[in-house]
């Protein structure tokens, strides 16, 4: 069924309670905007397959709760994930100004440190911002994330934001695949070929 | 002709090419792929620069071709240049000879420490060679070599390829080939003799010239004069002075308990045989003229101390035998073993074991009753003895495979806190030279996932190493894992900490077995805390052994309302008071009567108590700070809340698993919410029994903040009042939230259910332990093993400081760390990260070899310290070292006195009397002409000596074109060969 499926990519979304993740996801999965989701309790998942430059991606998602009583369990989702999708609602300060604890958290749990991040700023349609776009470009480039802000009711940038980031996986290598090909280091030279061996390679003259 | 390289022609002109020869098929073969290859023509490239074949890079390309079904291959050989751009290439002049032929002359660089034989022979930088593809195949008799060569001939006629072109003949061994190379022109004939016994005529450079211009034949005279360069290599084999210091060390001295179990934490290292075999040195006189100097069978001017070029290379020894690359690999091979614990051991230790363990208890039991005998105050370990002990009656003896001595010494250093006071102390235990906390080297573990350098699992990752190596191998690998497990089930039944691992839940970070033994941990914690409630008066301090950094990242994100909770955790479970009778499945805590007093000391200050809905409130922890409860203004009270279940990997991957196996339906959503929801739950039930008559509303404010949204509004008399209600998600009917408020009772957390079972999941660690064989084991620590040998590596490095090293460490840990960090690496990876860590402790092992013998820390001036470390480290990173100043230089004057040295040994090895030191010697030596004797003598006879000599004349006759003659000459004890590149005129004979 998944036969051309290039790959299952885990994909993780963080941040502070109601800034807005599980309305993201669904808006992505399921392309609605449901105001009557309630708070999610330990983490929730959903599955969706996507075609990023003619490659199709499965992404396994997983919407973890913001609530702090839930966040013991949480790290052990950051487990093998490629992407993670940290998300702060523009419309309150508190949420950007408490970034940093997640992306220390990330730090500690992620197993592999290649990880893709994306910044998201949600709730963009709404009117009393208390973030600056400006502000939320600075701290991705200061963390080297990618970043998008984002309306999961109005579905600005939201498709957008998901494509960005699985494209970015599948170019960053040895990410994605199971099996990285890396070679390994060289340390010796050519041994030399020494007494009477064939001279196929090279050689000095002793 | 070719078929092919001919333009297809308008005319249909049928060729047949049905009828052609195996040997027409051949060449039309060959010359597609020198086609192929765009060697067609003369490409002229820059003229060589010094020593570029060296530093410059060779490539080359292979293609197989056969003659009927003897299969060649075709390579070509060539240094990677810049291409001089096309127009410079058509001016060139119709009759300029092919690059190779004027290669021959060039002069800079002769002897290239490093290259294809051709290349060393001839001085080419371009060549296409053709071989019998097989190793063992040859083409040996003359009639095929012939056909061969003509071969050559006509493939080079009719492509005017100006590359030269050689086939290889005889038996591969014997690197015999014969070459041409043709221009406009002109051809050079490539010539070779091999023998093994050399003519004596040709032992000379007299000699040689004579053989030289006989092959010239040259038509002048006088003849043009001949350049020759001539380089002599000495060896040097005996480091007769230097003994190898390095010696496996010995363990049982270890053992016997001056150095105490400490050195159970450290890796040996270094090689155990000179890794350094030979040193090599080259003596050099590039550029002499015929008849400046003299040298022939009766007497020679070639003095190697007068030599104006020296340079060394050095000889390692191939794979030297190194400790902690064996100790490692060694350790790896058990990840192999099929065998289970039992199955090493014999069947019986499985059935005693459960009688042996009752036997622990009791024994203990009897330990903690008033003793008559002074004991320390704890001996676990000895108490596992005496069950050993047992166990071996049972069995006989010469079954166990650790003797008494080596297992106690490494139980106390696995528990130092079996031995006495300290157990109280808990993990201060620390190896003085472990990394501090927070450097980077401390951290390195979270790269490996291993585990830190001062754990119990890294310690009995470096343990089993050790026994693996020297106590019983495989047996004794299984005999300490069996004590291990034995002591951590006798630690669980005894509430007694297992020491060297942090507190608070599992560490993700590390490896599995880490988290394992966190979690049993864990498990002894809580139960502690339980029967310390049974045992203690109230009023006694609880003992408590976490260092207080339980769950760091945790308690940072924590809110302040929720962070103490850990801290108070400690005092929870003083009394035992209310302890019902089904212990096991309730959360313990305070007691009603204790918290009733502290309640009521609060409540007066503030002004007598309140009396609400009929209930008492239970299991407060504290009042909030600023929040009320919303319907009578009474403080809000924070619960006492159960703490989550610590998890390891893998039970979080299971439950992970399970959860996603819900799928994405809204069915399967709701009941992934429900199925967490345990904690929620348990939360709301602590916090309605603490805040009697409390709303949701008052339980979201605490528990969740940003759901309660306040407004100020303008009530009907015009004051501004504070209008708070639930965030739009959690007034959704009959959401999770409200679903679970409504069903929670209002229950403390210590009569509630038990979120965590430790009796269940203590069991199921001892469990997975006991099952664990020798291999699984040994997966589990490789990732510390490796860690360990990469910071001994990084240790060692630091004292010799060498830069190549420092990278080569740096790469291993990145590779390592992206190899480790999946589940299961694949045995090929970490086979190559395990050579890599041998291949470093073999250079610096060499590193360490070379600075002994060049005696660079006994050199007193500064500056020529520095150079000669300088010398030393090239020798170690380049092919071949130039001896700045030659014999004169102070490297030089070392270099001659170790062959000094090494030549008094031999000469005077019958004489009883030994010289003593060549320094007095050489001081002794005052004119240069009684030195040059001497040194003549301060050599053994030179294993190699190399000759080319170089002319341009006209051949074959004196009106032909003036073109290059070159000749190699190599002699060696078993080889002499002499390589002639003899180039005419073909267009004027
Ligand atoms: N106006 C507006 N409201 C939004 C947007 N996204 C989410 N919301 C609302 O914000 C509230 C919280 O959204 P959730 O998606 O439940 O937030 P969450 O981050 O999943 O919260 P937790 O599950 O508690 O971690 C809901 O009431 C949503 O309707 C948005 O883009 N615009
Ligand atoms: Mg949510």
């Amino acid at each position: 069924m998944d036969e051309d499926v290039l790959t299952t990519l885990k994909i993780l979304i963080i941040g502070e309670s109601g800034v807005g993740k599980s309305s993201l996801l669904l808006r992505f999965t399921d392309d609605t905007f449901d105001p009557e989701l309630a708070a999610t309790i330990g983490v929730d998942f959903k599955v969706k397959t996507i075609s990023v430059d003619g490659n199709k991606a499965k992404l396994a998602i997983w919407d973890t709760a913001g609530q702090e009583r839930f966040r013991t369990l949480t790290p052990s989702y950051y487990r093998g994930a490629q992407g993670v999708i940290l998300v702060y609602d523009v419309t309150r300060r508190d949420t950007f100004v408490k970034l940093d604890n997640w992306l220390n958290e990330l730090e500690t749990y992620c197993t592999r440190n290649d990880i893709v991040n994306m910044l998201v700023g949600n709730k963009i349609d709404k009117e009393n911002r208390e973030v600056d776009r400006n502000e939320g470009l600075k701290f991705a480039r200061k963390h080297s994330m990618l970043f998008i802000e984002a309306s999961a009711k109005t579905c600005d940038g939201v498709q957008c934001a998901f494509e960005e980031l699985v494209e970015k996986i599948i170019q960053t290598p040895g990410l994605w695949e199971s099996e990285n090909q890396n070679k390994g280091v060289k340390l010796s030279h050519r041994d030399e070929a020494h007494g009477g061996g064939a001279c196929g390679g090279y050689c000095s003259v002793l | 002709m070719a078929a092919d390289g001919e333009p297809e022609s308008e005319v249909f002109e049928i060729t047949d090419f049905t009828t052609a020869s195996e040997w027409e098929r051949f060449i039309s073969k060959v010359e597609e792929v020198l086609n192929d290859w765009k060697l067609i023509g003369n490409s002229l490239g820059k003229p060589l620069e010094k020593g570029i074949f060296t530093s410059g890079t060779w490539e080359e390309k292979s293609d197989e071709i056969s003659f009927a079904d003897f299969k060649f291959s075709i390579t070509h050989h060539y240094l990677v240049q810049e291409s001089i751009d096309k127009e410079g290439k058509d001016e060139l002049l119709e009759d300029t000879i092919p690059q190779s032929m004027q290669d021959l002359l060039c002069m800079n660089n002769d002897f290239p420490p490093r290259a294809h034989c051709l290349v060393r022979w001839y001085g080419l930088r371009e060549f296409v060679v053709i071989a019998p593809a097989a190793n063992n195949d040859a083409v040996l008799s003359e009639s095929k070599c012939n056909l061969l060569l003509s071969s050559v001939s006509i493939v080079l006629g009719n492509t005017g390829c100006q590359v030269p072109l050689f086939v290889q003949i005889h038996h591969k061994w014997r690197r015999m080939y014969v070459g041409e190379c043709q221009g406009p022109g002109v051809r050079t004939d490539f010539e070779m003799v091999h023998l093994r016994k050399v003519p004596n005529q040709y032992t000379h450079l007299s000699g040689l010239l004579d053989i030289f211009k006989s092959k010239i034949g040259c038509p002048l005279t006088p003849l043009p004069p001949v350049s020759i360069a001539i380089r002599f290599t000495y060896v040097l084999q005996d480091w007769q002075q230097y003994f190898w210091p390095q010696q496996p060390p010995d363990l049982d001295a270890l053992v016997g308990g001056e150095v105490g179990g400490l050195e159970f934490g450290k890796l040996p290292f270094g090689a155990c045989e000179d890794p350094i075999s030979e040193l090599h040195l080259a003596t050099t006189w590039p550029h002499l003229t015929e008849g400046i100097i003299v040298d022939n069978d009766v007497y020679s001017d070639l003095d190697p101390i007068q030599a104006p070029h020296w340079s060394v290379r050095v000889r390692k020894a191939d794979n030297p035998q190194c400790l902690l690359g064996d100790f490692v690999a060694e350790f790896f091979k058990i990840c192999r073993r099929k065998e289970s614990t039992d199955e090493i051991l014999g069947r019986s230790t499985f059935e005693e074991e459960g009688r042996e363990i009752a036997d622990i208890t009791h024994a203990l039991s009897k330990l903690t009753e008033p003793a008559p005998v002074p004991i320390h105050k704890l001996s676990v370990s000895n108490m596992v003895h005496t069950a050993k002990k047992k166990i071996r009656k049972h069995r006989g003896v010469e079954e166990s495979p650790l003797n008494n001595d080596v297992l106690n010494t490494i139980l106390l250093f696995l528990f130092p806190d079996a031995t006495s006071e300290k157990l109280l102390d808990g993990t201060s235990v620390t190896d003085n030279n472990n990394p501090p906390p927070d450097s980077e080297e401390y951290n390195l573990y979270n790269q490996f996932k291993s585990a830190p350098s001062d754990s119990l699992t890294y310690k009995l990752a470096l343990c089993l190493c050790m026994i693996n190596f020297y106590h019983g191998g495989l047996k004794g690998v299984a005999h300490l894992w069996q004590e291990f497990v034995l002591e951590m089930r006798f630690r669980w039944e005894n509430n007694f900490l297992i020491p060297g691992l942090a507190s608070g839940p599992p560490d993700l970070r590390c490896c599995l077995l880490h988290q394992k033994l966190q979690m049993l941990n864990c498990c002894i914690e809580r139960k502690k805390t339980r029967d310390d409630g049974v045992k203690t008066s109230p009023s006694d301090k609880i003992t408590n052994t976490y260092s207080g950094d339980a769950g760091k990242a945790g308690s940072q994100l924590g809110p302040d309302n929720l962070k103490d909770t850990d801290k108070e955790k400690g005092e929870v479970g003083k009394s035992w008071d209310s302890w019902s009778d089904s212990e096991e499945e309730f959360f313990e805590c305070l007691s009603d009567t204790e918290e009733l007093k502290g309640n009521g000391q609060e409540s007066s200050k503030k002004g007598g108590p309140k009396e609400i809905a009929n209930l008492k409130p239970e299991g407060r922890l504290r009042q909030h700070g600023k929040l009320t409860l919303l319907h009578n203004g009474e403080p809000l009270y924070i619960p006492v809340t159960q703490e989550p279940a610590p998890m390891t990997e893998d039970l979080l991957e299971e439950q992970s698993e399970v959860l996603a196996k819900l799928g994405t339906s809204a069915e399967g959503a709701h009941l992934r919410a429900r199925m967490q929801s345990a904690c929620l739950l348990s939360d709301m039930e602590s916090f309605k029994a603490a805040n009697p008559g409390c709303f949701l509303e008052d339980f979201v404010r605490w528990y969740s903040p940003r759901d309660y949204i306040e407004e100020e509004v303008i009530d009907e008399k015009g004051n501004i009042v504070l209008k708070g209600e639930l965030s739009a998600r959690m007034k959704i009917p009959s959401n999770m939230w409200v679903e679970a408020w409504e069903t929670a009772k209002p229950i403390p957390a210590r009569r509630q259910r038990r979120l965590f079972d430790d009796t269940r999941e203590a069991e199921k660690v001892l469990h997975y332990l006991a099952v664990q064989k020798p291999a699984d084991l040994a997966r589990h620590l490789l990732p510390c093993v490796i860690h360990a040998a990469v910071l001994k590596v990084k240790e060692e490095e630091n004292l010799e400081n060498i830069s190549s090293v420092k990278k080569i460490i740096k790469q291993i840990i990145s590779h390592s760390s992206k190899v480790l960090h999946f589940p299961n690496p694949e045995d090929k990876k970490l086979e190559e990260i395990i050579h890599q860590i041998t291949s470093v402790e073999a250079i610096i092992a060499r590193a360490r070899s070379l600075k002994a013998k060049f005696g660079t820390e006994r050199c007193e001036q500064e500056e020529e310290k520095e150079d000669l470390e300088r010398f030393v480290s090239c020798l170690l990173e380049q092919p071949e070292v130039l001896v700045i100043g030659a014999g004169r230089g102070h490297a030089g004057r070392i270099i001659h006195k170790l062959f000094v040295s090494a030549q008094r040994l031999t000469e005077s090895s019958d004489e009883a009397a030994a010289m003593s030191l060549p320094e007095e010697e050489l001081k002794k030596m005052g004119s240069s002409e009684e030195r040059r004797q001497h040194s003549l003598s301060d050599f053994p006879p030179p294993a190699g000596r190399e000759l080319i000599l170089r002319t341009t004349v006209p051949r074959p006759a004196p009106y032909s074109r003036a073109l290059p003659q070159r000749m190699y000459s190599v002699l060696t004890k078993e080889d002499f060969r002499l390589a002639g590149a003899f180039s005419s005129d073909t267009s004027f004979f």
